[in-house]
């Protein structure tokens, strides 16, 4: 037996072993149908509907207790966890702080290296990179993955999405740029380092206020919460919208927009500067190494 | 103005499609996030204003996906699965010339994405300045450029121009 098949045979032994073993129930029991009205219990329970529901072997009025969330580790986790992700945001504008001192530029510096860059560069419109089907289909790939990270941020209070994770996703945006446009792709839609650092900024200013504004203004009473995320009737700040949008929003849709931004706008400056030629950065760097040296 | 107007209703409709709900909230949010894409990046989408009001282009457009998903995908899979299914296998793969005579890339792109989407054939590359492109073909009939432009792309441009050009 050659070794393709070897490979081949086990995989599928393997598949069909464990579909055994796993619908035989040795890993366990499987859940019957009849606990799904548990899955409606916590639903109704986290979106705090105000109405009565029946649910074996209870009757329960779900108004009377409440989450404030209809995403089930968001009702859990927001207000206690709140904090670790300030800290994981602050790890991460570090991260980027560090790469963008490593590439520091001066604005003559990355105009003259725009230039040196464009020289062996076809005219406006037509960008190096792949082949025309590639970079016509990227054009449109680009344009459809940033309208959809902005929907997995803006839906992350109903899904397991949020601001992070729409800003991962904005940025293959311009990754797919770089690989199949050419980086000048991104200067032409304004995708420049400048305005990434921008943006960026304001993402973090807005979620450091957000955290920050409620302490501040409830000095002298007690009733202000770091991080607010779910309404609470008896704090004098209540750093939520409404209801009345159709869905129930914490303080989370705006961290999340904020998150969007940083994140998006952090990934796309470091994928930026990392498309610089070596033979540009390397020279400009050792040259400001000897005048300070 | 119409291109932005068109490219924020694509970008609207995958923002509904992608959340999966109707809300007053989704619509909001969609109608921010549409405008916002649709300002940035219209401009590289679309090149003629024109092109995109055009009403007769958007009826041929949807004359091709139906005629290209029912009848042109349904013979050439029919094609390749007797040829799968035949014992000995009648197959004269090859890679041949196909040249295409479509103006702009989105033609281009349609015209060889269809050719690549088709089983049997597909295209591993092409030549912007000949204006070729290279087709593995799965049952090489004949290598003439012409006639392979009868055989694989014709009706493919046909559309093509008539919807892009």
């Amino acid at each position: 037996m050659s070794k393709k098949n070897l490979v081949i045979t086990s995989i599928t032994l393997t598949s069909i072993v464990l579909g055994l073993i796993i619908s035989l129930g040795v890993l366990g029991p499987i859940p019957l149908t009849s606990i799904r009205p548990l899955g409606l219990f916590y639903a109704l329970f986290m979106a705090n509907r105000n109405i009565t529901i029946e649910v074996f072997p209870l009757i329960v009025n779900p108004g009377n207790f409440w989450a404030a969330s209809t995403e089930a580790i968001t009702a859990i986790l927001w207000d206690y966890r709140g904090l670790d992700t300030l800290f994981e945001t602050s790890v991460f504008f570090f991260a980027i702080i560090g790469s963008i001192a490593l590439f520091r530029f001066t604005e003559k510096e990355e105009h003259e290296i725009r230039k040196k860059t464009h020289e062996n560069h076809a005219s406006e419109g037509k960008y190096l990179g792949l082949s025309l089907i590639t970079k016509t289909i990227t054009k449109i790939i680009l344009f459809t993955i940033i309208v959809v990270s902005a929907a997995i941020a803006l839906h992350g209070q109903l899904t397991p999405g949020g601001g992070f994770q729409g800003g991962s996703a904005f940025a293959v945006a311009p990754l797919l740029a770089i690989a199949a446009l050419s980086r000048f792709y991104l200067d032409d839609i304004g995708f420049k380092k400048n305005t990434m650092l921008l943006l960026r900024t304001m993402g973090l200013l807005i979620i450091a206020l957000l955290a920050i504004i409620p302490v501040v203004a409830g000095i002298g009473s007690w009733q202000a919460y770091i991080m607010q995320n779910q309404p609470k009737e008896w704090a004098i700040i209540q750093l939520f919208p409404p209801k009345g949008l159709g869905v129930l929003l914490g303080s989370l849709v705006y961290y999340n927009i904020a998150e969007l931004l940083a994140v998006g706008a952090g990934f796309t400056i470091i994928f930026i500067l990392l498309s610089i030629p070596e033979e540009f950065y390397k020279k400009i760097i050792e040259k400001e190494g000897v005048e300070h040296g | 103005m119409f291109r932005y107007l068109t490219i924020g209703l694509f970008a609207f409709t995958i923002y509904i499609l992608f959340s999966g709900s109707i809300t007053l909230y989704d619509i909001l949010t969609g109608l921010i996030v549409s405008a916002i894409a649709s300002v940035i990046l219209a401009k590289t989408l679309v090149k003629e204003d024109s092109k995109v009001i055009d009403i007769r282009r958007l009826f041929w457009l949807i004359a091709y996906i139906l005629h290209y998903m029912t009848i042109i995908e349904l013979r050439a899979h029919l094609d390749v699965a007797k040829r799968i299914i035949n014992p000995r296998m009648p197959i004269n793969p090859g890679i041949v010339r196909v040249p295409y005579k479509t103006k702009t890339d989105y033609a281009t792109v349609l015209v060889s994405n269809s050719i690549t989407n088709t089983p049997g054939t597909v295209v591993v590359d092409l030549d912007e300045d000949k204006k070729i492109l290279y087709v593995h073909w799965i049952n090489v009939k004949a290598i003439e450029p012409d006639k392979t432009y009868e055989y694989i792309s014709k009706t493919f441009e046909k559309y093509a121009k008539k919807i892009f050009d």
